[in-house]
């Protein structure tokens, strides 16, 4: 479950307000969107979620924890709760892509018995048998995607975040990845994705929240149809 | 920990070494130049103060005996003498002696020794040898108050030389070793805080999954101490190899002996706790080298990725 409460966000440095009194709730085993222009607030967004930086003001709660007033110690046992899926993937190049899904288990001191088992299964889901012992530069863009997305639900987060998963993959293969993420949020677990790809939305539907100023504009659930009807 | 992880983490910290090779490389010459600089100044400190003992162990005061003592109180001022603290030698120089030394040095004058006869006009007298040349003026006034002593003859000036060489050196090689330690500190820091700058996007990868400090320090701190134990053990091997060619050299032409200095400590003698020193301070330097910049990278780079 996620939850923002009056949240203000605003950049010391460059005197920014990312985000602006927002409030939002998005349940647990819910789908959302989070879409929005370049500099809407949705990295920003993410960023709270992932507690790598604070609110100014407000109240963020994910997890069942409260982000506002976590202690630093407690942040690698909360970030342990979600998966993410980054637009630059973000893997690990030293390590194959069994070694980075496995690196997720080994950070909780998984056993090695689960580790054997958890890591080909989830390899498997995203379809990279035949790739679990290439390094990520030996993959294609949409490989790394695969293996990045892997590695979020090899820990089965209760949520999972996805910044622009499909930036950097062909039409084909975002639609691809949009519905293996229906199909793992089909199995209980929250999805929010964020993406600037308002067509893909569109054509999927569901509840959609758009960013725009740094302040939630619109938050319904819709269905694709209706969308295409708009 | 569990086992498992800490076997893994280790693991890591050698694969590390090889998957960060470039990295590994650069910190492992300068742990070695830092280790050498400082290691052959070290030694170089302590063979100047064996060279300069080297003198000091030639060091004598001679202690002159009144005419007519008595054969029993000349015994009983040998065991005073060599009762005292500061005192690592006592040897009787008895007036027969010295005037057949004197003979013998002086072959020339043999005509002036016969014109004496056996008239001998020289004194019974006591050869010491001190330990600690520092100490000389206590020790000399100890011995020239013992009832029976006429006079003490020592090397005032050449012990205060001795002295204030030693100090000078000691000054001068304590300044070197200490730049050179503070130097080394800097060229290292900036080399583990380059080389974990180069891999900051993977310890960012790391926090976001999850893992803790010191999950994502401990293959650092591996990997820093391979660094340092190969510097460590290389640093051994130059020194062993540059020392023995120097020794070799010096003792081929027997130089300081020559000159009246002491000798080079043999290598043999200092192998083993310089070998410890060099792989200890390596390990040590090249691991804490590693925590301290990813400590620091941690604490400014912890909400960054």
């Amino acid at each position: 479950m996620v939850e923002l409460k009056n949240v203000c966000v605003t950049y010391e440095s460059t005197g920014v307000e990312a985000l602006s009194d927002v409030n939002l709730k998005v349940d647990d085993g819910e789908f959302a969107f989070a879409i929005g222009r370049s500099g809407a607030g949705k990295s920003t967004l993410i960023k709270l979620l992932l507690k790598e930086l604070d609110a100014n003001s407000g109240e963020v709660l994910v997890n069942g924890y409260n982000l506002t007033k976590m202690k630093k110690r407690k942040v690698p046992e909360f970030r342990r709760t979600i998966g993410v899926v980054f637009q630059d993937y973000r893997l690990i190049e030293t390590m194959t892509v069994y070694e980075n899904i496995a690196f997720v288990l080994r950070v909780i001191d998984a056993p090695m018995k689960l580790i054997r088992k958890r890591v080909p299964y989830v390899i498997s889901l995203v379809g990279l048998q035949d790739k679990a012992d290439s390094y990520p530069s030996e993959l294609s863009g949409g490989e790394q995607q695969r293996c990045a997305l892997a590695r979020a639900l090899v820990n089965d987060p209760a949520l999972l975040i996805a910044d622009e998963p499909t930036g950097n993959v062909d039409p084909e293969l975002a639609y691809e990845l949009i519905e293996l993420l229906q199909g793992i949020n089909a199995c209980g677990t929250t999805i929010l994705m964020v993406t600037h790809a308002h067509e893909m939305v569109r054509h999927f539907g569901g509840r959609i929240i758009n960013i725009s100023q740094g302040e939630v504009v619109f938050d319904e659930v819709i269905g694709g149809a209706e969308v295409e009807a708009e | 920990m569990k086992l498992s992880s800490f076997r893994y983490l280790v693991g890591q910290g050698f694969d590390n070494v090889w998957k960060n090779r470039v990295m590994a490389f650069a910190s492992f010459c300068v742990l070695l130049v830092s280790l050498l600089l400082v290691g052959i100044s070290v030694l170089f400190y302590i063979n100047i103060n064996a060279v300069i003992g080297g003198i000091e162990d030639k060091n004598e005061v001679i202690i002159y005996l009144l005419d007519n003592t008595s054969d029993a109180r000349i015994a009983e001022i040998g065991e005073t003498l060599s009762k005292m603290e500061n005192v690592s030698a006592v040897t009787l120089y008895s007036r027969e002696e010295a005037f057949a030394d004197l003979k013998e040095s002086m072959d020339d004058y043999s005509q002036v020794f016969e014109s004496l006869g056996d008239d001998n006009p020289l004194p019974d007298a006591y050869r010491i040898r001190i330990n600690d040349i520092s100490m000389m003026d206590e020790t000399v006034a100890a011995a020239a108050s013992l009832k029976d002593v006429e006079y003490v003859s020592a090397p005032d000036s050449f012990v205060e030389l001795l002295t204030e060489l030693r100090s000078v050196v000691a000054v001068i090689a304590i300044a070197i070793i200490g730049a050179l330690l503070i130097v080394s500190m800097v060229i290292i820091s900036n080399t583990t805080r380059a080389s974990v700058f180069a891999r900051r996007r993977e310890i960012s990868i790391m926090q976001s999954v999850g893992a803790t400090k010191t999950f994502i320090r401990f293959p650092f701190f591996v990997e820093g101490m391979i660094n340092g134990f190969m510097a460590g053990a290389v640093a051994t091997l130059l020194t062993w190899f540059t020392y023995d060619s120097l020794v070799e050299m010096l003792g081929k032409f027997d130089m300081l002996s020559t000159i009246g200095l002491g000798s080079i400590i043999p290598y043999e003698t200092i192998a083993i706790p310089v070998t410890l020193a060099y792989i200890l301070f390596g390990s040590l330097i090249g691991a804490m080298g590693s925590v301290f910049s990813t400590r620091a990278h941690l604490k400014h780079k912890a909400v960054n990725m």
